[in-house]
């Protein structure tokens, strides 16, 4: 009851606020208000057995311009201020919870299953897309090479899956286990795959429409830059905070976030890959200094919390409804392919890894979720290519629409459903259960 | 006032040993008492680090707090302001006759440096004829706001029963000024009378309305990290929803701090944990920010100099009338201690710039954080000074 009196006190003070004029500095306003009133919503949802995650979107569409406005435009756009710092934050988490050790037995198999389920993804959707290009509102005049090219960019960034909402919800529901970990490990990989191959891929785009600039870095020093300059500058900060991890760690939470801003801020003006390069950190913080313990775990939570609740709610503000009731019908039969080719992928690659059926069966609910490096990827492609390059934004951010709001529901209650909720804190249970 | 004096001394302050050596060393252990929040060893006082590196840091040197870094800064700066604010508003306590007889003579020296330096500056004002764009009176009320808060940390560090009251009234000092911000934030605008009593009176109820809806929050959190989403969630929305409307997130902030000092709970301290783990950066960023802001005009240099001069004379004359009401203190020695001016006053400084018309916010800004630093230097002289002869 005082949770539901202060959240209407305060969505009454914010609307008295921005009923007295139109003010011009948006951005604390925004995230003040979408810190309470989101966690608040989050918390709702998480008594009705939904993710927090859902609940923090569900708040920022609902307040967002396209439905009750309290959320503005402009406060829309100054709440992502703090994606950069969430997606470093969130895949440094990803990478404090990958141990090697504890997964040198299963990497074969985790590579088997996420390789399989890539490539079933990357040869369906390709040939659908190729197929049916004259059809999809993108480019239908293209043909030949190009028609590949588009058509190969498209699968690219379609089969992409979320490693932001993947940990969100890891860390949300405090879930550890078998299922958590194959299927944090799949997205990781995925995502370090789908960096990989939109690389080259751009590049081919380059050549077949004949753009490539005189003088530009070639394709492989570019990529190795991209891929082992970020992993090289995440390894180095990573091994920095473990230094500062064991001879000072004092205020972790602020130099855990000052940390963050760093990678996300430095890391794109050095043309690094800011997800590869927090992901490194947190690979090296976990697995070569050894982790930092309670201390570091306490820091994480308190420093993540805001953090997620301000990043999903910016994401739920910055749902383009109007670009989804656009293009839903196309939208929709785009996610059925895709949730198709994922299940059977999944399936696939279970079977062939020897991955134990109970949780095979249930990985592909962890692969839905579409989120930021999707987005970032479309708007690679927008601000290159302003004409097609658009409209397949305006398809990806409808289909970011869908996979955000269903992905999290999904993942939620396919960890339920293996029991591994709350059980972050547990130590080493069994680990993914590959049949000899 | 910084936060780290609120109530109790800075813990390093406690954990450096007071010398009692030759007047010389004396004043070396002098610059080893912090008298600020940020519990670095080095720093005398934090503004004579931080806004030198701001300046060296800011766009007319290094350009790495470039004008683009210092705009998406402006956020952070009301939410530091209103933070201010409610560490003021919490270590407001007045229960017993002690402390409202020490919180008078803090308003009353307090209101006795703004008439001094507000008077003064207002006939300077316009017998130079200044170019200033704004309202005269605004200005002059500003810059004596400005002069009138105090820093007095590090007397109450040291045990000394009289350094402790002085230290107090020090904090005290700080109401009245940021009570004042309200009105003279939206004065400075160019609003009328009516306007100004409007968004006063709005400012006062954004806190109210924050304060108890933090305060219906803060104690029903499942887990310390929903706790400090609720926390700096509340302290984000007054900086927010003042900065949005161009108000003052310092009042905002106290009376948002005075609702959870004195609601039933622990929610003035959970809130005061909580801003403790944040307050230091907050001040840095908040100081940085001021020093990188810095415009050298020649309206700036001029307000400089007086400034100085008029402060120092509110100071003094402030502690003579106060001393009446806080008796043992002696007059000399309580406008000695009231002399360091902490960050209100560049907090108030920064958050005038940021409302006001650009030239006039800039040399005020500039005027009021140069006269910080001197006032500041000139206390470490005269501190020490008059603490060897307490």
């Amino acid at each position: 009851m005082r949770r539901a009196i202060a959240l209407v006190i305060i969505v009454g003070a914010v609307l008295l606020v921005r009923d007295q004029g139109a003010g011009l500095r948006t951005a604390a306003l925004a995230i003040g208000f979408a810190l309470i009133a989101a966690a608040l919503v989050g918390d709702l949802f998480e008594h009705l057995r939904l993710p927090r995650v859902s609940g923090y979107l569900i708040f920022g569409m609902v307040c967002g311009p396209y439905l009750a406005d309290i959320i503005s435009r402009s406060m829309a756009r100054e709440l992502q201020v703090v994606n950069g710092l969430a997606i470093a934050l969130i895949a440094f988490m990803a990478g404090l919870e990958i141990n090697f050790s504890r997964l040198k037995p299963r990497l074969v198999a985790i590579a088997q299953l996420g390789g399989a389920t890539l490539l079933v993804l990357y040869v369906g959707l390709l040939a659908v897309f190729w197929s049916a290009w004259p059809w999809l509102p993108i480019a239908p005049e293209a043909t030949g090479l190009a028609r590949l090219a588009l058509a190969s960019v498209l699968t690219i960034v379609v089969a992409s899956f979320s490693p932001t909402v993947t940990i969100a919800v890891l860390s949300d529901t405090r879930s550890r286990g078998p299922l958590s970990e194959l299927t944090l490990a799949v997205v990781v990989l995925a995502d370090l795959a789908l960096i990989l191959s939109f690389t080259f891929v751009m590049q081919l785009v380059h050549w077949s429409l004949g753009g490539a600039a005189a003088g530009e870095v070639g394709l492989v020093p570019r990529v190795m830059w991209e891929i082992v300059g970020s992993l090289a500058f995440g390894a180095a900060i990573g091994a920095c905070f473990a230094l500062y991890l064991r001879h000072v760690g004092r205020e972790l939470t602020l130099v855990l976030l000052g940390l963050c801003v760093i990678l996300s801020g430095l890391g794109p003006r050095l043309d690094f890959e800011p997800l590869l390069a927090a992901l490194a950190a947190g690979l090296v913080v976990e697995n070569i200094a050894g982790a930092g313990g309670e201390a570091l775990s306490d820091a994480v939570e308190r420093g993540a919390r805001p953090v997620l609740v301000v990043f999903f709610a910016a994401a739920g503000a910055s749902l383009h409804l109007d670009a989804l009731a656009a293009i839903g019908g196309i939208a929709l039969a785009v996610s059925g392919l895709r949730l198709a080719l994922i299940l059977g992928g999944t399936h696939l690659g279970a079977r062939w890894a020897r991955v134990a059926a109970e949780y095979g069966r249930l990985v592909w609910m962890g692969l839905v979720s579409q989120a930021g490096v999707t987005l970032g990827l479309t708007i690679i492609i927008a601000s290159e290519y302003p004409t097609w390059g658009a409209r397949i934004e305006v398809l990806l951010v409808a289909l970011i629409s869908i996979h955000e709001l269903i992905g999290p529901v999904l993942f939620k209650w396919a960890l339920a459903r293996r029991g591994e909720i709350g059980k972050m804190d547990a130590q080493d249970e069994g680990m993914v259960g590959v049949s000899a | 006032m910084t936060p780290g004096e609120l109530g109790r001394g800075d813990p390093l302050d406690r954990a450096v040993p007071r010398r009692r050596g030759p007047a010389g060393l004396g004043r070396l252990d002098f610059l080893l008492r912090t008298r600020g929040a940020l519990g670095l060893t080095a720093t005398a006082v934090p503004a004579l680090f931080f806004v030198p590196l701001g300046i060296v840091l800011g766009p007319h040197v290094l350009d790495v707090l470039s004008l683009n870094t210092l705009a998406h800064l402006d956020a952070v700066v009301s939410v530091a302001l209103a933070t201010l604010g409610i560490f003021v508003g919490l270590a407001l306590d007045l229960r017993s006759p002690r402390e409202r007889r020490l919180f008078w003579a803090a308003d009353v020296e307090s209101l006795v440096t703004i008439g001094t330096v507000a008077g003064a500056m207002l006939v300077l004002l316009a017998m130079w004829q200044a170019p200033i764009d704004g309202p005269l009176v605004s200005v002059a009320l500003a810059l004596g706001i400005a002069a009138s808060a105090s820093s007095g940390g590090a007397a109450a560090a040291d045990g000394n029963v009289f350094h402790r009251l002085a230290s107090h009234i020090a904090e005290l000092d700080d109401v009245v000024p940021i009570a004042a911000t309200g009105f003279v934030i939206v004065a400075i605008q160019g609003s009328t009378v009516t306007d100004i009593i409007r968004f006063a009176a709005f400012t006062v109820l954004l806190g109210i309305l924050i304060g108890v809806a933090g305060w219906l929050l803060f104690e029903q959190a499942h887990d310390v990290a929903e706790q400090g989403v609720f926390v700096v969630g509340a302290v984000v929305l007054l900086g927010g929803t003042t900065a949005y409307l161009s108000l003052s997130p310092l009042l905002a902030g106290m009376v948002a701090g005075m609702v959870w000092r004195n609601a039933p709970g622990r929610a003035g301290q959970i809130l005061g944990d909580t801003l403790r783990t944040i307050q230091h950066p907050l001040i840095v960023l908040l100081l940085l920010a001021s020093g990188a802001s810095l415009e050298w005009s020649r309206l700036a240099i001029w307000l400089f100099a007086p400034f100085v001069l008029f402060r120092i004379t509110g100071k003094l004359l402030g502690a003579r009338v106060a001393r009446r009401l806080a008796a043992p203190l002696e007059a000399a020695d309580l406008g000695v201690y009231l002399l360091p001016p902490g960050v209100i006053g560049i907090a108030f400084a920064l958050n005038v710039q940021q409302v006001a018309s650009p030239i006039t916010g800039s040399a005020l800004l500039t005027a009021v954080t140069v006269g910080t630093l001197a006032c500041e230097l000139l206390a470490l002289v005269e501190l020490p000074r008059a603490e060897e002869t307490a």
